[in-house]
């Protein structure tokens, strides 16, 4: 009987986040080397644990290389990100050698001190195992250990031997003293840098990303922010979309369309304090704002209208004679903003086609408006998913 | 750091919460975004946080409107007991959910130290992106 071939690995090494993986067309391709990088400590960790997880469970082997955690600790972390074949994960133990343990991993390093056994045992394992995907945790372990030449020269290696094994590495890397130049020497090296930065504001704590090819013409997205999510891993995150429009345009419809669990702080009709849900669609999770349209509620407006990801303006097609109000309310929420026209009721007599809301609000011609019938929940989340690759920088 | 400050805020809850006849306790931002909460599992704490904001913001206008000077906080009585909404520094608002046999005089003192302490983590804790 013929045994039956291994499932052949894909082309392209997902991120798990469906809107970058379009925008990377399916994923990082095969090979190419990634810089995951920042200035200061961040939770950059998440995305090459993620990154390697989510390969995993695409049935790939990932070879994470963990100079900071015991194999055991570096496991139960991972299982945050949910369950996959143990199999697929393999590690290699740079920690047991350090407390003197023996180890129980396959590939271990046994001398922390001496840099070509590091590459001996890293190359081992990804000659033995050619994983889909290789995560070092991470290079300035090993900056802060070796003379910069020594660990340059080293990184060039194992960048190398990846790509003859046709496989996606991830260099960790925090910059604790290297100068600009060199820097470029190292993205210079990388096909794909990913930056990652974390801001406090008000009490909480704010992370996001930027992916940048390196390659002229390359892919660049806007700073992405994220979030970690129990189980699933890496989430674009964006703490508030603002859904807003004149006075009976369907706002708080659009947010019920959008989130199954929403509330609605609505008297005799129309809202009065604001409308809320939570959205969570593959790969992105958002907290939608509905605001009152009247106009006497406009203080309530301003509570909400900060640090505003997007807006969602709902406007009612079969009404254009509020579309000067709808341009007056998009003003009061700050220039740069990205947003989406959503021409709502679009389905009543007497709707006006999107092509003329925009030349009626006189909308720059990169602004999609997309036709919607927020009661029948038509059109509601391509708008939001539209507004999200706005948001991210890859429409 | 940015742990730090997050754990400090979570031990102010936490007392609050230890006193009688208090049912739960949460910090939002005055935009409706929630910094930390302490708050039975029923309660869906980014919807509090943001209804908060709104009251809070409501109640400023409102007292704006009427001349009564700075706003401190909204009392919101009930059946059950009352909801206390202060204001805790430029940034944040403090919800403290109490039954009504507490003694209302020792739970605004407590309040109001909690407010304090809250307005100067948050002042500390700033770090721009």
């Amino acid at each position: 009987m013929m045994q039956s071939p291994p499932k052949p690995i894909a082309l392209r090494a997902k991120t798990g986040i469906p809107v970058l993986d379009e925008r990377l067309q399916g994923g990082f391709p095969r090979p190419s080397t990634l810089l995951l990088f920042s200035e200061k400590p961040t939770e950059k960790r998440l995305f090459g644990e993620n990154f390697a997880i989510q390969g995993a469970k695409a049935g790939e082997t990932c070879l994470y290389v963990d100079f900071f955690r015991a194999p055991q600790l570096a496991r139960g972390e991972l299982k945050r990100f949910g369950s996959i074949d143990p199999a697929k994960l393999v590690l290699v133990d740079a920690t047991s050698s350090q407390l003197l343990l023996p180890s129980h991993e396959k590939y271990h390093i046994d001398d922390i001190d001496n840099l070509a056994n590091i590459r001996e045992a890293i190359i081992a394992a990804m000659t033995a195992e050619r994983p889909g995907r290789i995560v070092v945790d991470s290079m300035e372990f090993l900056m802060d250990r070796f003379p910069k030449e020594d660990v340059l020269r080293l990184w060039r290696e194992l960048i190398e031997a990846a790509r003859a094994a046709g496989t996606v590495s991830c260099f960790l890397f925090i910059n604790w003293t290297l100068m600009e130049r060199e820097l470029d020497e190292i993205r210079a090296m990388s096909d794909f840098v990913v930056e990652f930065q974390s801001s406090l504001r008000g009490g909480i704590v704010r992370n996001s990303m930027r992916i940048s090819q390196m390659e002229s013409n390359g892919i660049r997205t806007n700073w992405i922010p994220y979030t970690f999510k129990d189980l699933v891993g890496l989430t674009v995150y964006f703490p508030r979309i603002l859904v807003t429009g004149p006075f009976n345009a369907g706002k708080s419809t659009v947010v019920k369309a959008l989130a199954e669990k929403s509330i609605s702080i609505d008297r005799m009709g129309t809202t009065v304090a604001f409308d809320y849900g939570n959205v969570n669609i593959t790969g992105i999770e958002a907290e939608i704002f509905g605001t009152p349209g009247q106009e006497r509620f406009e203080f309530i407006f301003k509570i909400f209208a900060r640090e505003v990801s997007g807006v969602l303006l709902v406007v009612d097609a079969s009404h254009p004679d509020e579309l000067a109000r709808a341009r007056q309310m998009l003003d009061l929420v700050g220039p740069r903003i990205p947003y989406v026209i959503l021409a709502n009721k679009s389905d009543l007599p007497g709707a006006i086609p999107p092509e003329e809301i925009a030349h009626r609000m006189k909308l720059p011609d990169d602004v999609p408006v997309v036709p919607t019938v927020a009661t029948e929940n038509k059109g509601v989340r391509d708008a939001l998913l539209m507004l999200a690759e706005m948001i991210i920088g890859v429409r | 750091m940015l742990g730090d400050a997050a754990r400090r805020l979570q031990g102010i809850l936490t007392e609050l919460r230890r006193l009688p006849a208090v049912l739960g306790a949460t910090i939002a931002r005055r935009d409706g975004i929630l910094i930390a909460h302490a708050l039975p599992k029923t309660m869906d704490p980014k919807k509090i946080a943001a209804m908060a904001a709104a009251i809070v913001g409501t109640s400023e206008m409102a007292v704006v409107e009427m001349g009564l000077g700075s706003f401190n906080s909204s009392i919101v009585d009930t059946q059950i007991g009352k909801m206390i909404a202060t204001g805790a520094g430029e940034e944040a608002i403090l919800v403290t959910m109490v039954r009504n046999e507490a003694n209302m005089g020792l739970l605004l003192l407590s309040v109001d130290k909690a407010v304090q302490s809250i307005a100067e983590i948050l002042k500390a804790a700033e770090v721009p992106a």
